[in-house]
């Protein structure tokens, strides 16, 4: 394969953060220097030239009284959610997330420019912490340490850390206000400036106190001492040019400790007031992070019992989805790769996450005293009702559940299920839905399948082929073909093709046929888990009557609801999607892809075998099994690569706002000259069918797109 | 104020052609296999309006007749999902292969059974088989005025205020009740049912009237009373031809098109 194929993103798992190599090690060497050093080596009189160390404590007790405040206020404004299901299963995994996505960031690293800029800051932070952590040890308990070797290494990472968290700040201001980004200005708020700026002047001050010392104490009695602090020393160097009289040296550090100190305690008081409380929200919400598969939504346990249906009211989320709203850096990540916020459509999963925060906080505190007085009964406390006016219903039907948002938000929110939610008011409890999408569930509801209008059955496709086996519980495999394969026109070829190849290969299937009826993923993401919790139970006892054990699907949102979504109604089933039984029938030499298609093409991820389920590679490794076959990559691919436009129930709504959603995509696609772009998911095909006509109105030389299948067909088969 | 919606089921008009078969020795339809019957949409659409009225009237009243077999208690529980308070369905055996004159007889011997209705609704017509009578026979049989093919109806002046649709725009007329309006699809779609209606309508019981319950005798009703004879049944037949213009040019086919148009006086 030439070279036009980008790597995929792959965060390497489990990889010790660089940070605390330095950290953890230098500690270790001050233990072992605490009990083998000597007395009277290097070293240096703590809390020097100050007159009220003291003072420290107290702001540290300020700043802890203030902490518990502001977690105690937080608290009770979570605790108005209802008990998350599940939160404390499978600690072990929990803990490895926190690990890997708070400690490590890895979700941070996305944007490279920002992971450093943050690992800067972060590792500054820490380090620096465990620096002042133990001055107070050394100064303030009987263990004495920070002398000989240990203290001048202690000196050295000091610096280092000193001036990497400088080299963050600049890096953040850069950015912020010269490169003027435009994600992280999206929604920007002075307390932005406040905590960068503020840590510069933490950061600086504490250079300048330290160079102020050594100004009058290392630099003249122990010269070889001095450059280990580095930074210091080159200021105190710089300061020795004034001429300064020791006195007022002194004076310059007393008054610089005092500035230094309550900046540094000012700024770490910004954690319970701004966005800076993410230092702790961000690990702990990666452990409250879901552990089974993000393409699984909540079941609505004994839904007839229920008294409201879906979240309408603040008080109707879990507390894990309003804990979430406070770990909200506003960073736009996944507004910025959000498909209907690029197509200008009026949906920002940040402003969502945001107004939704500031819903919490206006009414909180009235519900807090309300449920005190009546209940649960009365659900409305302010006059604006959350889903409607807060958030807006086509906000809310603008989401195509593609999972962007989450798979970007380094701080772990899960927005589609937060959406589906509210969505499942609308449709159940309130009927508020556009008339499309209502056509399409009446049409589940009525005749097991979403398109309305179609004059196929669902047996058309096999016209034309040779007897088709039915299912009778003896095959191996049930081939799925499912709606869009056997009742839209454009997808029949697809479900031939699949079905083609799987005999080709000789594969032991068999087909439903008129037995097959919509698994209800159009239902669950279009909020109405009333009638998916139907169609899902009438689907899982049809497979057991029949004994199916192995799945092979043509759809992706198929094969996501059967793998992730039917354990929830005890239905468990070995689920492939085809081009992953392709790929696998191809590597072990039962099929044979012979003819060349010399062509250059494009791959595009379905979001359902993509992110939703880490299917990124077995289409890919057919297109490339495919002789002539040139795969050309999108710059929007793997875990990054944008919906289509139909996923969440989209393919049956009109689309409001500035452009289509495939339109873009359609874009992306002809921009990479390939003359097919290929996909794994009827959705995917129909609304590239639409989108490149739209973007390339030019018949001559237009890309088409394909199914893998049927690229993989032309090539076993030969050309029809 | 209370109203009557009447509703009735009917195999789905989107039954693929390919599925729709007819049985030519009982001259009748063969429902198809897997594709379940459904409230005819124009009776979705009455009941809408039916519905609207009754928001709009404190104490109002709507209920929903059916006649059919017992399938057709789900067009019931569907108007009742919508809002509707009560159900009835004329389930006999005698009922079966009837015309419209016995439809609308037997609806309206279940009306007067009723007793207090103030209005009857019904699609301006069913969806199978698009006859448009039932309506007009109800008023007939009941001797009340009747409005046919409603693109708006509110309650008003001395009952009812009706924006009857014509073939060039409509007109605005007012009729005392008791009366019966049919409803086009003019009007609008019908409401989607909110979760908590439906679990409400699944638990309410629907009556079921025979013959008797009516006063009517099995003379009167179904086949026996119709009028209407049904000679024979049968599928369009199927079939299509091309023909393709002649020119080099775009421009020269599409002239010719038009050329052959105007020849064949479809244009």
């Amino acid at each position: 394969m030439p070279d036009t194929t980008t790597a995929p993103p792959t965060p390497k798992q489990g990889r010790v953060a660089a940070w605390w190599g330095p950290a953890v090690g230098l500690s270790g060497l001050g233990f072992y220097a605490a009990t083998t050093v000597p007395e009277g080596a290097a070293g240096r009189q703590i809390f020097f030239n100050v007159a009220q160390p003291w003072a420290v404590y107290v702001f540290l007790a300020a700043l802890i009284g203030l902490m518990v405040y502001g977690f105690v206020h937080h608290a009770r404004l979570w605790g108005l959610g209802r008990p998350t299901p599940g939160i404390l299963s499978e600690i072990p995994h929990r803990f490895r997330n926190a690990m890997r996505l708070g400690l490590v960031q890895e979700k941070v690293r996305r944007d490279r420019y920002a992971g450093i800029m943050h690992w800067c800051i972060f590792s500054s932070i820490v380090v620096l912490t465990f620096v002042t952590a133990q001055v107070a040890v050394e100064g303030d308990t009987p263990i004495k340490f920070l002398h000989g070797t240990y203290y001048l290494i202690f000196s050295f990472y000091g610096d280092l850390f000193g001036l990497i968290g400088l080299v963050g700040v600049a890096m953040a201001i850069n950015r912020r206000y010269f490169q003027d980004f435009h994600r992280i200005r999206w929604d920007e708020k002075i307390e932005d400036s406040l905590i960068i700026v503020g840590l510069g002047l933490v950061l600086i001050s504490g250079f300048f106190v330290e160079a102020a010392r050594i100004l009058v104490t290392e630099l003249t009695q122990h010269p070889d001492w001095a450059p280990w602090s580095f930074v210091a020393y080159v200021i105190a160097q710089g300061l020795t040019g004034f001429h300064m009289s020791e006195p007022t040296v002194l004076s310059i550090h007393v008054w610089s400790w005092w500035f230094h100190i309550a900046s540094a305690f000012s700024w770490l008081a910004l954690i319970v007031f701004t966005r800076l409380d993410h230092l702790f929200f961000a690990p702990i919400n990666a452990f409250f992070l879901r552990t089974d598969s993000p393409g699984r939504l909540t079941k609505i346990e004994d839904i007839e019992q229920q008294e409201i249906f879906g979240v309408g009211y603040v008080q109707d989320f879990t507390w894990k989805q309003l804990f979430e709203l406070d770990a909200c850096v506003r960073c736009g990540r996944c507004t910025e790769v959000c498909p209907a916020n690029i197509a200008g459509q009026p949906l920002s999963p940040m402003h969502l996450i945001q107004d939704l925060k500031m819903h919490l906080a206006d009414v909180g505190p009235d519900l807090q005293t309300h449920r005190h007085q009546f209940g649960d009964a009365g659900r409305e406390v302010a006059g604006m009702a959350m889903v409607g006016d807060v958030i807006k219903d086509e906000t809310l039907w603008a989401c195509r559940t593609c999972g962007a948002c989450m798979q970007e938000c380094p701080v772990m929110i899960e927005h589609v299920p937060t959406i589906v939610d509210m969505r499942r008011f609308l449709v159940m409890n309130e009927a508020r839905i556009p008339a499309t999408a209502q056509a399409a569930l009446e049409n589940l509801e009525v005749r097991g399948h979403p398109w309305r209008g179609t004059s196929l059955e669902r047996t058309t496709w096999m016209d034309g082929l040779e007897e088709v086996p039915i299912f009778d519980g003896s095959q191996e495999y049930l081939y799925w073909v499912g709606c869009s394969g056997s009742l839209v026109e454009r997808n029949l070829p697809v479900t031939k093709a699949v079905f083609r190849l799987l005999r080709e290969s000789g594969a032991s299937f068999g087909v439903l046929g008129q037995e097959e009826t919509c698994n209800g993923d159009p239902a669950r993401r279009l909020g109405n888990e009333y009638l998916y919790q139907i169609l899902a139970q009438q689907l899982v006892e049809t497979f057991k009557a029949k004994n199916v054990q192995r799945v092979i699907t043509n759809c992706p949102h198929c094969f996501n609801t059967f793998k992730n979504e039917y354990p929830q109604f005890d239905g468990h089933f070995e689920v492939l999607h085809h081009t992953e039984f392709l790929d696998g029938a191809l590597k072990k030499g039962t099929l044979k892809a012979t003819f060349p298609i010399a062509a250059d093409v494009t791959y595009h991820d379905s979001c359902y075998l993509g992110r939703y389920n880490d299917q990124y590679d077995a289409p890919r490794q057919i297109i490339e099994m495919v002789p002539g076959a040139n795969l050309v990559e999108m710059q929007r691919n793997f875990s990054k690569g944008l919906c289509c436009g139909a996923g969440g129930g989209n393919m049956w709504q009109e689309e409001v706002g500035e452009r289509r959603v495939n339109h873009v995509r359609a874009e992306e696609a002809v921009r990479t000259g390939a003359s097919q772009v290929i996909s794994n998911c009827p959705f995917c095909i129909q609304m590239f069918e639409d989108g490149v006509p739209a973007v390339h109105p030019e018949e001559e030389g237009r890309m088409r797109p394909f199914d893998v299948a049927e690229l993989l067909e032309a090539s076993v088969f030969g050309p029809k | 104020m209370h109203i009557v919606v009447c509703a009735k089921q009917i195999p789905d008009p989107e039954t693929p052609p390919s599925a729709f078969r007819i049985d030519a020795a009982s001259n009748k339809v063969v429902p198809a296999q897997g594709i379940a019957p459904v409230l005819s949409q124009f009776d979705g659409i009455a009941a809408e309006a039916a519905l609207r009225i009754k928001e709009a009237n404190a104490g109002s009243k709507v209920t929903v007749i059916s006649l059919g077999a017992d399938s057709a208690a789900a067009a019931i529980k569907q108007v009742l999902a919508m809002g509707a308070d009560e159900g009835v369905l004329l389930n006999d055996p005698a009922f079966e292969d009837g015309d419209s004159y016995t439809t609308a007889k037997t609806l309206a011997a279940a009306i007067k059974k009723l007793g207090d209705v103030d209005a009857v609704f019904c699609g301006r017509q069913a969806a199978d088989w698009d006859m448009g009578q039932v309506g007009l026979l109800i008023a007939e049989e009941l001797g009340w005025p009747v409005s046919i093919i409603a693109k708006g109806v509110t309650s008003g002046g001395a009952g009812l205020q009706v924006q009857r649709v014509l073939e060039d725009g409509y007109e605005n007329v007012e009729t005392p009740l008791p009366a019966v309006v049919t409803v086009s699809n003019e009007f609008g779609e019908p409401r989607y049912p909110k979760l908590p209606q439906i679990m409400a309508a699944a638990k309410k019981t629907v009556t079921q009237w025979k013959t008797e319950d009516l006063g009517l005798s099995a003379g009167e009703v179904g086949k026996a009373g119709s009028r209407l004879k049904l000679e024979t049944l049968s599928l369009p037949p199927k079939g299509g031809a091309v023909e393709l213009m002649p020119g080099d040019t775009p421009a020269e086919q599409a002239a010719a098109l038009v050329a052959k148009l105007r020849a064949d006086k479809i244009l």
